[in-house]
């Protein structure tokens, strides 16, 4: 028997799934923790920068103060630059003014247009403002010193907020590049844990699919402590399921075998009444009626089995292996008929069906065609649209399509002469309906006669 | 023609048994397997029928292990087990039919006809010879058209005749054919009894080889 094929676990991601919960989760928690990072540093930067800047230009600020002398004629000026030469580069953003009323006020040689507003140095403390500066809002800081002769002096100095600006938009923009590859590589990883932490369930879900498909029949493989218990336990429910299939099959047999003995009994003392010809109605009204139980628990015992047999997993039929011992039996019992077993090799398939509702649904169709052929019967597989199809045919009489339509009920018999209880084809469609299959009958056309049975196996 | 009914069922089995020594067969009863497997003078069978639910095992063991042991009578599975799947096991281990009980009579008798015939290689049910013809169903026999009336014993011998005609039948196996186990046998009847139905048939159709046995003329 081929193995049958093992199902690959599916890429696609069901809308209900645990791995999407675990994904959007990871997502959302990485983003939420990245969002978080990102945003507290570039506000922790910010301020550590602007605290740097500030407190840079207050060094600067008090360094202005000390380094400015008033000169003979009372007007100020700095006994050496300032010691950052950035102050000399012209519109650098970096620009300091001294100014005394009565006086041009001195500014850096960087400053070679615009004024810094004097205003913002009104007190002895330290004051500062982002104010319209040279080359765009500055950082102004500003405060006053007296000077001799009960005069005051101005003291402003500026940097552009652009500068900062920069600071914290390059800071931004290399923090942003890093979280993101940080927060792709968590959530990769995340996705590779949730991988092969749900491993056990895809091998689970392979397993039950092996069980569905006839594969075997339990649950295979070994799996981690918290699954463990959930597959032992559907192991001895299917265990037990099968046993209870299993016995009510051999009770339902029993149950027959226990009733048929008997009616034979009874079949043999209305035969003889019949013949004794004492009591001719009695003895056919029994004798029908023998034959009715007969018809019954031939009927009701075929539709327990298939029934029962239908629901069972981890069984499997294999074609077209499971035919040759039908066609085999078939040659012997109807030794004076040709049967010839037809399989495309394309359509050897193994389909989760009972074979012994599968064998019973075919030994029905071509012990019928054994008996109504004139010289040959044909058994062939074939792939078709929506599965596998088996077709008897013969080389009989056929059937009109009056004959087709009623072939199917119980008792139903065309020729009293042959033997059987008219209950082959209602059996074959019952177990046809139970293993999800179509059986279908049809003339087959002229200057051809006989009959074609075609049961489509989905799969 | 002899038989082996192997069946369980007491009630059942003398009522077949019955029925089958009235269509003219000589009929020997097995009620168990172990019974069936030991019993004597196989080769001197022409049929059997044979249940598969015994009491002692199953019959289908016992179906293999004939066909194991050569043994090539024709063996006709008679079952209250219906299914095809106990049918194609039964067929491919050996059984030449099978027939589900309840089962009127008139089909039992006409599926252990014909596989006797076709042990014999004939086609027709109706055995002809020599101007008579036997009908092992109907059990009709006539001679040139003519019914024939014949008591039970001599439709056996005769339907035992054209099953072998134009044979010489040893009056050894005329005996082991047609009494049952344990019926009382002597040579002597086998010689009157042959001696009745040349009377009924014509003494022509029936020669006696000297030494050998019998032969029906075709």
């Amino acid at each position: 028997m081929n193995a049958p094929p093992r199902p690959r676990p599916t890429l696609a991601v069901p809308w209900h799934s645990l791995r999407l919960r675990f994904v959007l989760s990871i997502l959302l928690w990485v983003s939420l923790g990245i969002g978080a990072i990102w945003y507290s540093s570039i506000r922790l930067f910010e301020r550590h920068v602007e605290a740097s800047y500030h407190e840079e230009l207050e060094v600067h600020l008090r360094e202005l103060a000390r380094l400015t002398r008033l000169d003979a004629e009372g007007a100020p000026k700095l006994t050496r630059p300032l010691s950052d030469p950035r102050y000399e580069e012209p519109l650098s953003g970096f620009y300091w003014q001294v100014s005394l009323p009565g006086q041009p006020p001195l500014r850096s040689e960087s400053m070679t247009r615009g004024a810094l507003d004097e205003g913002i140095a009104h007190s002895p403390n330290v004051v500062h403002k982002v104010l319209g500066g040279p080359t765009g809002p500055a950082i102004t800081y500003g405060f006053t010193r007296p000077a001799p002769g009960g005069h005051v002096l101005h003291f402003v100095i500026a940097t552009d907020q652009r500068h900062l600006d920069r600071l914290v938009r390059d800071f931004t923009r290399e923090l942003t590049v890093w979280l993101v590859v940080l927060a792709v590589t968590l959530l990769a990883t995340g996705i590779a844990i949730i991988s092969f932490g749900l491993r056990p369930l895809d091998r689970l879900a392979m397993a039950i699919s092996r069980l569905r498909s006839g594969g075997s029949a339990r649950l295979e493989g070994r799996y981690p402590a918290e699954i463990e218990p959930l597959v032992d336990d559907l192991n001895a429910f299917i265990e037990q399921n099968t046993e209870i299939i299993a016995r009510a099959r051999v009770q339902a047999g029993n149950l027959a075998h226990s009733l048929r003995t008997p009616l034979a009994v009874i079949t043999d003392e209305a035969e003889r009444l019949a013949e004794s010809g004492q009591a001719p109605e009695a003895a056919a009204v029994l004798l029908d009626q023998a034959r009715r139980m007969g018809q019954q628990i031939e009927y009701q015992l075929a539709r327990a089995r298939s029934s029962a047999g239908a629901r069972l997993p981890g069984t499997a039929s294999a074609l077209p292996e499971m035919l040759e011992p039908i066609v085999s039996a078939m040659r012997r019992l109807h030794r004076d008929r040709t049967f010839v077993l037809d399989a495309d090799p394309q359509a050897a398939v193994v389909l989760p069906i009972d074979p012994v509702d599968l064998s019973e649904l075919v030994s029905i169709l071509v012990d019928n065609a054994g008996k109504w052929a004139a010289s040959r019967v044909v058994v062939a597989v074939r792939r078709a649209a929506g599965g596998v199809e088996i077709s008897v045919t013969d080389d009989g009489p056929g059937m009109t399509a009056a004959q087709i339509a009623e072939a199917c009920e119980i008792g139903r018999r065309f020729d009293e002469a042959m033997p059987g209880a008219g209950l082959g084809l209602a059996i074959a469609r019952e177990i046809a309906r139970d293993i999800g299959a179509t059986l279908s009958l049809a003339a087959l056309a002229p200057p051809a006669r006989g009959l074609c049975c075609r049961v489509l196996l989905p799969g | 023609m002899r038989l082996l009914l192997v069946e369980d069922d007491a009630e059942l089995g003398r009522r077949l048994g019955d029925r089958l020594r009235g269509a003219g067969f000589a009929v020997d009863l097995a009620t168990t397997r172990a019974d069936a497997e030991a019993w004597p003078e196989m080769e001197h069978i022409d049929a059997v029928v044979l249940d598969l639910g015994l009491p002692d095992g199953s019959g289908m063991d016992l179906l293999r292990h004939w066909r194991g042991g050569r043994v090539d009578t024709p063996i006709l599975i008679l079952t209250a087990r219906g299914s095809w799947q106990d049918k194609v096991a039964g067929l491919n281990a050996g059984a030449d039919d099978f027939v589900v009980k309840p089962v009127r009579f008139e089909e039992l008798l006409a599926r252990l006809n014909a596989l006797l015939r076709r042990q014999s290689g004939q086609r027709e049910s109706a055995l002809e010879a020599g101007g008579i013809r036997l009908d092992p169903i109907t059990r009709e026999v006539t001679l040139d058209g003519a019914p024939l009336q014949l008591s039970r014993q001599e439709f056996r011998l005769l339907h035992l005749f054209l099953r072998r005609a134009g044979h010489v039948l040893p009056q050894a196996d005329i005996i082991e054919h047609l009494y049952e186990l344990g019926e009382l046998r002597d040579r002597n009847t086998v010689e009157v009894l042959v001696g009745r139905l040349r009377r009924k048939v014509g003494t022509q159709r029936i020669t006696t080889q000297r030494g050998l046995g019998y032969r029906f003329e075709k």
